[in-house]
Protein backbone atom coordinates (compact mmCIF):
# COMPACT_ATOMS: atom_id res chain seq x y z
CA UNK A 1 0.00 0.00 0.00
CA UNK A 2 1.49 3.57 -0.80
CA UNK A 3 0.97 6.57 1.55
CA UNK A 4 -1.75 8.10 -1.03
CA UNK A 5 -3.67 5.15 -0.37
CA UNK A 6 -3.01 5.07 3.37
CA UNK A 7 -3.88 8.46 4.07
CA UNK A 8 -7.58 7.70 2.47
CA UNK A 9 -7.72 4.99 4.35
CA UNK A 10 -7.27 6.68 7.71
CA UNK A 11 -10.15 8.95 7.16
CA UNK A 12 -12.66 5.86 6.40
CA UNK A 13 -10.86 3.61 8.70
CA UNK A 14 -11.34 6.77 11.56
CA UNK A 15 -15.48 6.61 10.84
CA UNK A 16 -15.49 2.51 10.63
CA UNK A 17 -15.60 2.51 7.01
CA UNK A 18 -13.49 0.08 5.68
CA UNK A 19 -13.59 -3.80 5.43
CA UNK A 20 -11.41 -6.37 7.54
CA UNK A 21 -8.75 -6.50 4.29
CA UNK A 22 -8.11 -2.68 4.29
CA UNK A 23 -7.69 -2.52 7.93
CA UNK A 24 -5.44 -5.09 7.99
CA UNK A 25 -3.57 -3.71 5.08
CA UNK A 26 -4.04 0.02 6.66
CA UNK A 27 -2.68 -1.12 9.90
CA UNK A 28 0.27 -3.47 8.20
CA UNK A 29 1.36 -0.08 6.44
CA UNK A 30 0.97 2.40 9.73
CA UNK A 31 3.53 -0.37 11.29
CA UNK A 32 5.84 0.52 8.85
CA UNK A 33 5.25 4.50 7.90
CA UNK A 34 5.90 6.75 10.65
CA UNK A 35 4.88 9.58 8.42
CA UNK A 36 1.63 8.31 7.69
CA UNK A 37 1.55 7.07 11.74
CA UNK A 38 2.56 10.25 12.35
CA UNK A 39 -0.77 11.72 9.72
CA UNK A 40 -3.47 8.77 12.13
CA UNK A 41 -2.58 11.13 15.06
CA UNK A 42 -2.84 14.33 13.72
CA UNK A 43 -6.32 13.40 12.34
CA UNK A 44 -7.64 12.24 15.47
CA UNK A 45 -6.93 15.62 16.97
CA UNK A 46 -8.37 17.07 14.10
CA UNK A 47 -11.19 14.86 14.98
CA UNK A 48 -11.42 15.71 18.22
CA UNK A 49 -11.40 19.79 18.25
CA UNK A 50 -14.34 18.91 15.38
CA UNK A 51 -16.20 17.01 17.95
CA UNK A 52 -16.29 20.17 19.99
CA UNK A 53 -17.92 21.72 17.45
CA UNK A 54 -21.14 19.38 17.52
CA UNK A 55 -24.23 20.54 19.19
CA UNK A 56 -24.86 18.73 21.96
CA UNK A 57 -29.11 19.45 21.98
CA UNK A 58 -31.04 20.76 19.28
CA UNK A 59 -33.07 23.85 20.44
CA UNK A 60 -36.31 23.33 21.12
CA UNK A 61 -39.27 23.80 18.13
CA UNK A 62 -42.34 24.90 18.09
CA UNK A 63 -44.06 21.91 16.04
CA UNK A 64 -47.37 22.86 16.31
CA UNK A 65 -46.17 26.40 14.04
CA UNK A 66 -44.16 24.81 11.78
CA UNK A 67 -46.96 22.47 11.04
CA UNK A 68 -49.50 25.30 10.64
CA UNK A 69 -46.78 26.77 8.09
CA UNK A 70 -46.18 23.63 6.43
CA UNK A 71 -50.10 23.11 5.99
CA UNK A 72 -50.57 26.51 4.45
CA UNK A 73 -47.96 25.59 1.90
CA UNK A 74 -50.00 22.44 1.54
CA UNK A 75 -52.89 24.48 1.34
CA UNK A 76 -51.61 27.20 -1.05
CA UNK A 77 -50.30 25.15 -3.82
CA UNK A 78 -52.67 23.83 -6.38
CA UNK A 79 -53.39 20.67 -6.48
CA UNK A 80 -52.40 20.33 -10.20
CA UNK A 81 -48.29 20.24 -10.22
CA UNK A 82 -47.88 22.25 -13.32
CA UNK A 83 -48.82 25.62 -13.59
CA UNK A 84 -47.25 28.85 -14.76
CA UNK A 85 -48.22 32.73 -14.28
CA UNK A 86 -48.05 33.06 -18.01
CA UNK A 87 -50.18 30.32 -19.18
CA UNK A 88 -49.05 27.30 -21.42
CA UNK A 89 -51.06 28.51 -24.86
CA UNK A 90 -48.81 31.65 -24.40
CA UNK A 91 -45.84 29.94 -24.58
CA UNK A 92 -46.99 28.02 -27.22
CA UNK A 93 -48.19 31.07 -29.35
CA UNK A 94 -44.86 32.72 -28.28
CA UNK A 95 -43.47 29.99 -29.79
CA UNK A 96 -44.63 29.75 -32.82
CA UNK A 97 -44.70 33.54 -33.72
CA UNK A 98 -41.22 33.00 -33.22
CA UNK A 99 -40.56 30.10 -35.58
CA UNK A 100 -42.66 32.37 -37.84
CA UNK A 101 -40.55 35.68 -37.37
CA UNK A 102 -37.43 33.16 -37.85
CA UNK A 103 -38.72 31.68 -40.73
CA UNK A 104 -39.84 35.05 -42.22
CA UNK A 105 -36.15 36.09 -41.62
CA UNK A 106 -34.63 32.91 -43.59
CA UNK A 107 -36.94 33.32 -46.26
CA UNK A 108 -35.97 37.30 -46.16
CA UNK A 109 -32.81 37.26 -46.29
CA UNK A 110 -32.38 33.98 -48.58
CA UNK A 111 -34.76 35.47 -51.64
CA UNK A 112 -35.51 39.23 -50.41
CA UNK A 113 -32.00 40.56 -50.75
CA UNK A 114 -30.13 38.06 -53.31
CA UNK A 115 -27.36 38.45 -54.55
CA UNK A 116 -26.58 38.99 -50.88
CA UNK A 117 -22.95 38.28 -50.01
CA UNK A 118 -24.00 36.08 -46.74
CA UNK A 119 -27.69 35.06 -46.51
CA UNK A 120 -28.83 35.69 -43.32
CA UNK A 121 -30.24 32.88 -41.01
CA UNK A 122 -31.81 34.94 -38.64
CA UNK A 123 -34.29 38.34 -38.75
CA UNK A 124 -31.54 40.28 -38.16
CA UNK A 125 -30.05 40.76 -42.00
CA UNK A 126 -26.47 41.24 -42.08
CA UNK A 127 -26.72 44.71 -43.85
CA UNK A 128 -29.30 45.90 -41.33
CA UNK A 129 -28.68 49.56 -40.16
CA UNK A 130 -28.56 50.59 -37.10
CA UNK A 131 -32.46 51.24 -36.56
CA UNK A 132 -33.40 47.63 -37.58
CA UNK A 133 -30.91 46.17 -35.10
CA UNK A 134 -32.48 48.27 -32.77
CA UNK A 135 -35.81 47.10 -33.59
CA UNK A 136 -34.47 43.53 -33.22
CA UNK A 137 -33.68 44.39 -29.41
CA UNK A 138 -36.13 46.15 -28.81
CA UNK A 139 -38.25 43.01 -30.02
CA UNK A 140 -35.41 40.73 -28.42
CA UNK A 141 -36.54 42.11 -24.86
CA UNK A 142 -40.03 42.04 -25.19
CA UNK A 143 -39.82 38.43 -26.21
CA UNK A 144 -37.55 37.06 -23.29
CA UNK A 145 -39.52 39.76 -20.59
CA UNK A 146 -42.05 37.37 -20.11
CA UNK A 147 -39.84 34.34 -19.09
CA UNK A 148 -37.73 36.96 -16.62
CA UNK A 149 -40.88 37.92 -14.80
CA UNK A 150 -42.12 34.31 -14.58
CA UNK A 151 -39.08 33.64 -12.48
CA UNK A 152 -38.66 37.07 -11.00
CA UNK A 153 -42.50 36.64 -9.39
CA UNK A 154 -41.58 33.09 -8.03
CA UNK A 155 -41.92 33.06 -4.40
CA UNK A 156 -40.57 30.58 -1.87
CA UNK A 157 -44.64 30.04 -0.73
CA UNK A 158 -45.25 28.81 -3.83
CA UNK A 159 -42.33 26.24 -4.73
CA UNK A 160 -42.80 22.99 -5.77
CA UNK A 161 -46.41 23.09 -6.37
CA UNK A 162 -45.96 25.07 -9.29
CA UNK A 163 -43.48 24.43 -12.40
CA UNK A 164 -42.19 26.95 -14.42
CA UNK A 165 -42.41 25.95 -17.85
CA UNK A 166 -40.74 27.49 -20.89
CA UNK A 167 -40.36 25.37 -24.41
CA UNK A 168 -37.00 24.32 -24.78
CA UNK A 169 -36.99 25.71 -28.28
CA UNK A 170 -37.57 29.17 -27.35
CA UNK A 171 -34.96 29.11 -25.22
CA UNK A 172 -32.51 27.80 -27.72
CA UNK A 173 -34.01 30.63 -30.09
CA UNK A 174 -33.32 33.22 -27.88
CA UNK A 175 -29.63 31.97 -27.31
CA UNK A 176 -28.96 32.25 -30.77
CA UNK A 177 -30.74 35.53 -31.16
CA UNK A 178 -28.74 37.06 -28.25
CA UNK A 179 -25.32 35.61 -30.05
CA UNK A 180 -26.35 37.82 -32.94
CA UNK A 181 -27.46 40.35 -31.48
CA UNK A 182 -24.61 40.96 -29.46
CA UNK A 183 -21.88 40.56 -33.17
CA UNK A 184 -24.35 43.90 -33.76
CA UNK A 185 -24.31 45.72 -30.51
CA UNK A 186 -21.08 45.15 -28.76
CA UNK A 187 -18.90 47.23 -30.48
CA UNK A 188 -21.39 49.99 -30.81
CA UNK A 189 -23.45 49.65 -27.51
CA UNK A 190 -21.34 48.18 -24.41
CA UNK A 191 -24.58 48.96 -22.18
CA UNK A 192 -26.81 46.58 -24.70
CA UNK A 193 -24.06 44.11 -24.93
CA UNK A 194 -23.55 43.77 -21.00
CA UNK A 195 -27.46 43.20 -20.85
CA UNK A 196 -27.07 40.62 -23.49
CA UNK A 197 -24.23 38.99 -21.70
CA UNK A 198 -26.79 38.70 -18.57
CA UNK A 199 -29.63 38.16 -20.54
CA UNK A 200 -27.42 35.06 -21.75
CA UNK A 201 -26.20 34.08 -18.59
CA UNK A 202 -30.33 33.51 -17.28
CA UNK A 203 -31.10 31.93 -20.69
CA UNK A 204 -28.28 29.31 -20.14
CA UNK A 205 -28.84 28.69 -16.71
CA UNK A 206 -32.37 27.92 -17.19
CA UNK A 207 -31.56 25.57 -19.90
CA UNK A 208 -28.84 23.85 -17.88
CA UNK A 209 -30.96 23.35 -14.73
CA UNK A 210 -33.96 22.47 -16.70
CA UNK A 211 -37.34 23.65 -16.31
CA UNK A 212 -38.20 20.45 -14.74
CA UNK A 213 -35.81 20.62 -11.71
CA UNK A 214 -38.22 21.99 -8.25
CA UNK A 215 -35.14 23.63 -7.23
CA UNK A 216 -34.36 25.62 -10.31
CA UNK A 217 -36.79 28.43 -10.14
CA UNK A 218 -35.52 29.87 -6.72
CA UNK A 219 -32.03 29.59 -8.25
CA UNK A 220 -32.83 31.56 -11.32
CA UNK A 221 -34.98 34.17 -9.83
CA UNK A 222 -31.72 34.59 -7.19
CA UNK A 223 -29.60 35.26 -10.79
CA UNK A 224 -31.82 37.44 -12.18
CA UNK A 225 -32.10 39.80 -8.92
CA UNK A 226 -28.05 39.39 -8.24
CA UNK A 227 -27.61 40.95 -11.69
CA UNK A 228 -30.68 43.52 -11.97
CA UNK A 229 -31.64 42.50 -15.34
CA UNK A 230 -35.31 43.42 -15.23
CA UNK A 231 -34.01 47.16 -13.68
CA UNK A 232 -31.27 47.00 -16.41
CA UNK A 233 -34.00 45.48 -19.29
CA UNK A 234 -36.21 48.65 -18.48
CA UNK A 235 -33.93 51.22 -18.25
CA UNK A 236 -32.63 50.07 -21.85
CA UNK A 237 -36.41 50.33 -22.91
CA UNK A 238 -36.69 53.76 -21.85
CA UNK A 239 -33.59 54.72 -23.69
CA UNK B 1 -51.18 4.09 11.44
CA UNK B 2 -48.68 2.36 9.58
CA UNK B 3 -46.55 4.27 7.45
CA UNK B 4 -47.73 2.80 4.31
CA UNK B 5 -51.24 3.66 4.50
CA UNK B 6 -50.22 6.87 5.77
CA UNK B 7 -48.25 7.75 2.50
CA UNK B 8 -51.48 6.03 0.88
CA UNK B 9 -53.98 8.48 1.89
CA UNK B 10 -51.41 11.91 2.16
CA UNK B 11 -51.16 10.70 -1.70
CA UNK B 12 -55.28 10.85 -2.06
CA UNK B 13 -55.02 14.61 -0.61
CA UNK B 14 -55.37 13.27 3.57
CA UNK B 15 -53.44 16.05 5.69
CA UNK B 16 -54.23 14.26 8.80
CA UNK B 17 -52.17 11.12 7.36
CA UNK B 18 -49.30 13.57 6.06
CA UNK B 19 -49.28 15.19 9.69
CA UNK B 20 -48.98 11.61 10.98
CA UNK B 21 -45.56 11.15 8.89
CA UNK B 22 -44.83 15.09 9.49
CA UNK B 23 -44.71 13.52 13.39
CA UNK B 24 -42.82 10.58 12.85
CA UNK B 25 -40.54 12.16 10.50
CA UNK B 26 -39.72 16.18 11.81
CA UNK B 27 -36.91 15.66 14.54
CA UNK B 28 -34.69 13.57 12.13
CA UNK B 29 -35.54 15.84 8.67
CA UNK B 30 -34.71 19.10 11.26
CA UNK B 31 -31.81 17.88 13.18
CA UNK B 32 -30.32 17.16 9.54
CA UNK B 33 -30.83 20.44 8.42
CA UNK B 34 -29.56 22.26 11.58
CA UNK B 35 -26.57 20.46 12.03
CA UNK B 36 -25.78 21.62 8.28
CA UNK B 37 -26.96 24.83 8.16
CA UNK B 38 -26.10 26.08 12.06
CA UNK B 39 -29.23 28.43 12.13
CA UNK B 40 -32.63 27.41 13.81
CA UNK B 41 -34.43 29.83 11.56
CA UNK B 42 -33.03 28.37 8.34
CA UNK B 43 -32.68 25.23 9.41
CA UNK B 44 -36.80 25.28 10.10
CA UNK B 45 -37.49 27.07 7.25
CA UNK B 46 -35.91 24.00 5.44
CA UNK B 47 -37.80 21.35 7.24
CA UNK B 48 -40.72 23.16 6.30
CA UNK B 49 -40.44 23.50 2.96
CA UNK B 50 -38.73 19.90 3.22
CA UNK B 51 -42.85 18.55 3.95
CA UNK B 52 -44.36 20.57 1.67
CA UNK B 53 -42.05 19.37 -1.12
CA UNK B 54 -42.74 15.63 -0.08
CA UNK B 55 -46.14 16.31 0.10
CA UNK B 56 -46.59 17.23 -3.58
CA UNK B 57 -43.72 15.17 -4.71
CA UNK B 58 -46.14 12.53 -3.06
CA UNK B 59 -47.93 11.33 -6.29
CA UNK B 60 -44.38 10.65 -7.56
CA UNK B 61 -42.80 8.70 -5.19
CA UNK B 62 -42.28 5.31 -6.14
CA UNK B 63 -41.29 3.06 -2.69
CA UNK B 64 -40.98 -0.04 -4.71
CA UNK B 65 -37.89 1.96 -6.30
CA UNK B 66 -35.75 0.79 -3.46
CA UNK B 67 -35.79 4.48 -1.38
CA UNK B 68 -37.70 4.34 1.73
CA UNK B 69 -40.10 7.26 2.70
CA UNK B 70 -37.16 8.30 5.62
CA UNK B 71 -34.33 8.47 2.63
CA UNK B 72 -36.28 10.12 0.34
CA UNK B 73 -37.40 12.97 2.72
CA UNK B 74 -33.80 12.86 3.76
CA UNK B 75 -32.60 13.28 -0.15
CA UNK B 76 -35.21 16.45 -0.45
CA UNK B 77 -33.86 17.77 3.15
CA UNK B 78 -30.78 17.44 1.57
CA UNK B 79 -30.98 19.27 -1.55
CA UNK B 80 -33.29 21.87 0.35
CA UNK B 81 -30.46 22.23 2.64
CA UNK B 82 -27.42 22.70 0.12
CA UNK B 83 -29.68 25.15 -1.69
CA UNK B 84 -30.38 27.31 1.64
CA UNK B 85 -26.43 27.32 2.10
CA UNK B 86 -25.86 28.60 -1.17
CA UNK B 87 -27.97 31.60 -1.12
CA UNK B 88 -26.82 32.20 2.36
CA UNK B 89 -23.45 32.54 0.82
CA UNK B 90 -24.28 34.56 -1.83
CA UNK B 91 -25.26 37.17 1.23
CA UNK B 92 -23.00 37.54 3.70
CA UNK B 93 -22.77 33.68 5.54
CA UNK B 94 -19.79 34.36 7.82
CA UNK B 95 -22.03 37.09 10.16
CA UNK B 96 -25.03 35.05 10.32
CA UNK B 97 -22.82 32.26 11.76
CA UNK B 98 -20.91 34.56 13.51
CA UNK B 99 -24.25 35.25 15.51
CA UNK B 100 -24.99 31.71 15.75
CA UNK B 101 -21.71 30.07 17.08
CA UNK B 102 -22.38 30.55 20.68
CA UNK B 103 -25.78 28.80 20.19
CA UNK B 104 -24.39 25.78 18.45
CA UNK B 105 -22.08 23.82 20.76
CA UNK B 106 -22.35 21.89 23.78
CA UNK B 107 -22.80 24.18 26.61
CA UNK B 108 -19.76 24.88 28.61
CA UNK B 109 -19.26 23.04 31.59
CA UNK B 110 -16.61 25.18 32.73
CA UNK B 111 -16.78 28.50 34.83
CA UNK B 112 -13.36 29.28 34.00
CA UNK B 113 -13.93 32.74 31.53
CA UNK B 114 -10.54 31.40 29.95
CA UNK B 115 -12.03 28.09 29.17
CA UNK B 116 -15.01 29.43 28.08
CA UNK B 117 -13.39 31.83 25.64
CA UNK B 118 -11.37 28.61 24.56
CA UNK B 119 -13.89 26.85 23.30
CA UNK B 120 -15.55 29.54 21.76
CA UNK B 121 -12.21 30.18 19.71
CA UNK B 122 -12.20 26.79 18.83
CA UNK B 123 -15.90 26.57 17.56
CA UNK B 124 -14.88 29.86 15.61
CA UNK B 125 -11.92 28.25 14.25
CA UNK B 126 -14.12 25.22 13.16
CA UNK B 127 -16.77 26.87 11.98
CA UNK B 128 -14.35 29.23 9.69
CA UNK B 129 -13.01 25.52 8.51
CA UNK B 130 -16.21 24.47 7.50
CA UNK B 131 -16.95 27.55 5.59
CA UNK B 132 -14.48 26.70 3.27
CA UNK B 133 -15.87 23.42 2.20
CA UNK B 134 -18.37 23.84 -0.87
CA UNK B 135 -22.22 23.07 -0.03
CA UNK B 136 -21.55 19.33 -1.14
CA UNK B 137 -18.12 18.32 0.83
CA UNK B 138 -20.09 20.39 3.76
CA UNK B 139 -23.32 18.08 3.67
CA UNK B 140 -21.29 15.08 3.01
CA UNK B 141 -19.06 15.82 6.14
CA UNK B 142 -21.86 16.89 8.35
CA UNK B 143 -23.63 13.97 7.99
CA UNK B 144 -20.62 11.38 8.46
CA UNK B 145 -19.40 12.84 10.79
CA UNK B 146 -21.98 14.47 13.38
CA UNK B 147 -25.34 13.12 12.01
CA UNK B 148 -23.19 9.31 11.93
CA UNK B 149 -24.72 8.60 8.75
CA UNK B 150 -22.65 5.44 6.58
CA UNK B 151 -21.27 6.05 3.05
CA UNK B 152 -24.18 4.02 1.92
CA UNK B 153 -26.77 6.14 3.33
CA UNK B 154 -25.33 8.99 2.46
CA UNK B 155 -24.61 8.10 -1.36
CA UNK B 156 -28.44 7.05 -1.52
CA UNK B 157 -29.11 10.41 -0.08
CA UNK B 158 -27.27 12.48 -1.79
CA UNK B 159 -27.92 10.43 -5.49
CA UNK B 160 -24.79 9.75 -5.84
CA UNK B 161 -22.11 6.78 -5.80
CA UNK B 162 -20.01 5.42 -2.24
CA UNK B 163 -16.59 5.86 -4.46
CA UNK B 164 -17.65 9.43 -5.00
CA UNK B 165 -19.05 10.29 -1.51
CA UNK B 166 -15.62 8.97 -0.16
CA UNK B 167 -13.69 10.98 -2.52
CA UNK B 168 -15.78 14.03 -1.38
CA UNK B 169 -15.34 12.85 2.47
CA UNK B 170 -11.47 12.79 1.90
CA UNK B 171 -11.32 16.23 0.56
CA UNK B 172 -13.14 17.61 2.37
CA UNK B 173 -11.47 15.94 6.20
CA UNK B 174 -7.92 17.35 4.04
CA UNK B 175 -9.30 20.72 3.77
CA UNK B 176 -10.26 20.72 7.43
CA UNK B 177 -7.42 19.32 8.67
CA UNK B 178 -5.59 21.78 7.07
CA UNK B 179 -7.27 25.01 7.98
CA UNK B 180 -7.30 23.69 11.83
CA UNK B 181 -3.13 22.48 11.54
CA UNK B 182 -1.81 25.21 12.94
CA UNK B 183 -4.48 25.81 15.14
CA UNK B 184 -4.53 22.54 16.91
CA UNK B 185 -0.42 22.67 17.25
CA UNK B 186 -0.84 25.97 18.88
CA UNK B 187 -3.50 25.56 21.25
CA UNK B 188 -2.32 22.58 22.87
CA UNK B 189 -3.75 19.38 21.07
CA UNK B 190 0.17 19.48 20.20
CA UNK B 191 1.13 16.44 17.92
Amino acid sequence: MDCKTAKSLIILGLYGELDEGEKRDLEEHLRRCSACAAELAETKKVFSLLEENKPAVLPEVDWEKSWDKIRGGIDRRPAKNEQSIFPRWKWAFAGASLALVLGAGIFIGKYGFAPAPKPAIVSIPASSGPTSVQQAFAGYLEDVKPILLDYAHYTPGEKNGRRITVDENILRGLVFQNILLKRKLAEKDPVAAELLDDLDLVLKEITNRGTQDPQSPAGIKDLIVQRDVLFKLEIMKKL
Amino acid sequence: MEEQACIRLAREGDTEAFRALFEGHRERVFSLAYHYLKNQADAEDVMQETFIKAYHGLPGYKPDKGLNFSSWLNRICVNASIDALRKWRKKDIQSLENEEVSKLSAPSHSSNPETSARNREIREKVDQALNKLSPKQRMIFTMRHYQEYSIREIAEYMDATEGSIKKHLFRAVETLKRRLRRFVMEDGYGL
